[in-house]
């Protein structure tokens, strides 16, 4: 029966694979710009992160020794303890899983894994610790309490095994040729002292018996058994089962706990393609290909590979670094941070249902994005976020979610001007302006000289294309119809050089002014775009 | 001395060179740079809010006043961006309570103790020419080379204090301790066209390029920029093949100060012909 479930899960576990493979290719398809590799290889860091994962290192000492723990501990359990008949068993001819150093190797792995283990769920639970909003992530967290189920089980399993007669039993009957009662009960009692096992009669101690069974056990355990005191984890769980060991015993809990142990291993290895352990196959493939270049950023031309975007494991490295925290601390649109970003686009590329008001958000704060690149340079899984926030903007702006400057120039003067006052609901954390477009001290001494519009960049270079000039914004204003100022494409176009407020012979700040209307326009802008899709809604 | 290096967002990876040859030349005038963990200084948040830009600002501050600092950027959009959070900081009290508030929640306040610096006041102010001269040992000669100030360092000068915004010198004085030749032309504080480089390229390229022909008529061999964004939007007409036209090179100041230091070229990141 465990064959089959064993090979079973195998086949599963295989297809869970492909299938993921399968969907990766087909959601590569979804874009224009796909190109594997177009970067070039990137072999030697591949090898260091995939190995020692040396951009979680540098990213942090105390998180990469946790991970260190874990991966190390639950690698020497696959190859030497899970995968024994065709690894231990090849390789070293004197091994037994009972005899040291396995025994003793084994325990110290499942250790590391255990304290592992428990150092990621204390993060996930000290997590909110941080300026801006974080979630628990449910793949994660499976994970993590998967293996250590899996652990402790282990665990459980070798302690059970040590106070058990019945496997005690079981063992004199295979690897001995006891006949006599006596040498039986010689066994028994250095069993007990040495090796914890808990019989059901109640043996006398002297010491003869106990140097007859010694002799006993040399000439037939040892070579395959070394005392439990190795096993220093398993052995102190059963010192504390000693009383249940009746019990333990009488309903052969250790074979019990045996089929626990072993599925729970087969249900991680059938999951391991949809969960976060796939990212053991995933971070070596995203560090494989080099990060977007630098010439790239100007052309707006990203790559995306979909696999990557799967490498990620949450851990917020990104938005520890982001260059616009303020961004998001103003505004709280978590979408301004990386972490959230990555969720977002993955969820895009499902075709899931996206509420437009929530890919709205999205574009409004990957827009803020200046492309510093700390977040890929942090990136332990490898990550090429950069390339993936370029991408995002041709994504949201292909679905008509563009920049205000696209928007207001795409809409008509009529329509710019018309939002009805309380349609425009303006954040309670945007408020605060200069207030200098609203107060009239600020331009009413403007005397319409034009010595601002003549020494404007944009006026000299660009007549035709340009609307007003710099005076005729402020005689807007002048005349009252700030919304019209805030629409002018010289408002939108401007350099913000202050030539004009430096030159301007009243000391009006006209360039600050420039910037409040580009201010409040944006504002305007957004308060029209979420009022259309509320609109398209109720249609 | 030290001093809390803000790099901004740009340096680190889209003009490495700038950076590297920074602290290549501070290094060489025995100047200590810490790298904090500094966030964007709110100049492209700018259009956005203000409340955006000045929080950025004031909490860099406050991050370099926790740690007993000054900052230093090469950056003349990062300097001026932090000269005017300082002064929205300073005269907008609605402001200032709301960022003090949103500080304060992560335990950092800015009391108004932290100067900002760019490199250029600093080498020019701070460190004077004349030290600066001693340490001059490959001065270059008989090349010509026009001086692009940036605007958001220069005006408005109320704010910025940087230089006379009408008749700017303290680059000049800087690059002429270089040995380079300096060619007046019309539009040296003129902007380079950057920020609007994101919405209206052909714009932003077209205010670039009567520059470039602005300098070329003078006969300069090479255009000096001590900002990032600057330098960014002219290496950006290097790629679309125009700067053949005008035959001028973009350098940074920081590069040819280094080179006249006797610095290597490869400390400086230098890949043009020098």
């Amino acid at each position: 029966m465990i064959q089959t479930a064993l090979q079973i899960a195998i086949s599963l576990s295989i297809i869970g694979f492909l299938y993921q493979l399968f969907s990766f290719t087909r959601k590569n398809k979804t874009f224009e710009n796909r190109k594997w590799l177009a970067n070039g290889l990137n072999i030697i860091p591949f090898f260091l992160n995939t190995f020692l994962q040396t951009k979680l290192f540098s990213a942090g000492k105390i998180r990469w020794m946790i991970h260190f723990l874990v991966a190390s501990g639950f690698i020497y359990l696959v190859l030497i303890h899970a995968l024994d008949d065709v690894t231990s068993f090849y390789f070293f001819q004197y091994y037994q899983p009972t005899v040291d150093p396995f025994q003793f190797l084994r325990n110290l792995a499942g250790g590391f894994v255990l304290a592992g283990c428990l150092g990621f769920l204390y993060r996930r639970v000290t997590l909110f610790k941080v300026l801006y909003k974080r979630k628990i992530h449910l793949k994660g967290l499976v994970s993590i309490l998967l293996i250590l189920l899996l652990i402790l089980s282990g665990f459980l399993l070798e302690a059970v095994k040590i106070i058990s007669e019945p496997v005690f039993m079981e063992m004199v009957e295979e690897y001995s040729n006891l006949e006599d009662d006596t040498d039986l009960e010689d066994l028994k009692i250095y069993w007990e002292k040495h090796y914890n096992v808990v019989f059901d009669d109640t043996l006398i101690i002297t010491k003869e018996k106990l140097a007859l069974g010694k002799d006993l056990n040399e000439e037939y355990c040892i070579a395959c058994h070394s005392p439990v005191k190795s096993a220093f984890m398993s052995n102190s769980i059963s010192r504390a089962l000693k009383k249940t060991s009746v019990w333990l015993n009488r309903y052969r809990a250790d074979n019990f706990v045996y089929y626990i142990h072993y599925f729970l291993s087969l249900l991680i290895l059938v999951t391991l393609p949809f969960s976060r352990l796939f990212h053991i196959f995933l971070i070596p493939f995203a560090s494989l290909e080099k990060n977007f270049k630098k010439e790239l950023l100007s052309l707006k031309k990203g790559y995306i590979n979909t696999a990557t975007l799967y490498a990620c494991t949450n851990c917020g490295f990104c938005s520890d670094v982001c260059s616009v925290l303020p961004n998001y601390l103003v505004t709280k649109n978590i979408h301004t941070l990386p972490h959230s970003k990555i969720e977002a686009f993955k969820q895009l590329m499902h075709h899931s249902p996206f509420e437009p008001a929530a890919l709205f958000l999205l574009q409004s704060g990957n827009e803020d994005c200046t492309c510093c690149h700390k977040c890929t340079d942090i990136c332990p899984s490898g990550i090429d976020l950069q390339n993936l926030w370029v991408v995002l903007e041709q994504k949201l702006a292909l679905k008509g979610f563009q920049n205000n400057y696209t928007y207001i120039d795409s809409k008509s003067l009529k329509e710019w001007t018309g939002l009805a006052p309380e349609k425009e609901k303006i954040p309670s954390s945007r408020k605060v302006t200069t207030n200098l477009a609203d107060n009239v001290d600020s331009f009413e001494n403007c005397i319409q000289c034009t010595i601002c519009s003549n020494v404007c960049p944009i006026v000299e270079y660009d007549l035709v294309g340009n609307d007003f000039t710099p005076h005729q914004v402020l005689n807007l204003l002048r005349l009252g119809n700030k919304h019209l100022a805030a629409g002018t494409c010289m408002v939108w176009n401007c350099l913000t050089c202050f030539s004009c407020q430096e030159n301007c012979p009243q000391g009006i700040r006209v360039a600050d002014i420039m910037l409040e209307l580009r201010n409040n326009g944006n504002l305007r802008a957004d308060a029209m775009k979420i009022e259309n899709f509320t609109n398209k809604k109720a249609d | 001395m030290k001093f809390a290096y803000f790099p901004g967002c740009k340096i680190p990876f889209e003009l490495e060179e700038y950076g590297r040859s920074f602290k290549a030349i501070m290094k060489k005038l025995g100047v200590d740079l810490i790298d904090l963990p500094f966030n964007c200084c709110g100049y492209p948040s700018r259009s956005k809010s203000l409340e955006i830009s000045v929080l950025s600002s004031i909490r860099n501050l406050a991050l370099a006043q926790k740690n007993g600092l000054d900052i230093i950027t090469p950056c003349k959009c990062c300097f001026g961006q932090f000269k005017h959070a300082i002064y929205f900081w300073n005269n907008h009290i609605d402001l200032r309570i709301k960022i003090d508030a949103i500080l304060k929640k992560e335990g950092l306040a800015w009391t108004g103790e932290t100067q900002i610096k760019h490199l250029l006041s600093f080498l020019h102010d701070d460190l004077g020419l004349r030290e600066l001269k001693q340490k001059i040992t490959r001065p270059f000669s008989n090349k010509k080379i026009a001086v692009q100030y940036g605007c958001h360092a220069l005006r408005p000068f109320s704010v910025t204090g940087f230089d006379d915004p009408h008749a700017p010198r303290i680059f000049e004085a800087l690059v002429n301790i270089t040995g380079f030749k300096i060619v007046e032309w019309s539009k040296s504080t003129e902007c380079c066209g950057n920020p609007i480089y994101e919405t209206n390229k052909k714009l932003s390229l077209k205010i670039l390029e009567s520059k470039l022909k602005a300098a070329s008529e003078t006969g300069a061999a090479y255009i000096c920029n001590a900002c990032t964004h600057c330098q960014i939007q002219y290496n950006v007409m290097d790629m679309e093949q125009n700067l053949k036209k005008f035959n001028i090179i973009p350098v940074l100041f920081t590069q040819i100060l280094g080179i006249s230091m006797g610095l290597s070229r490869k400390d400086l990141g230098i890949n043009i012909n020098l």
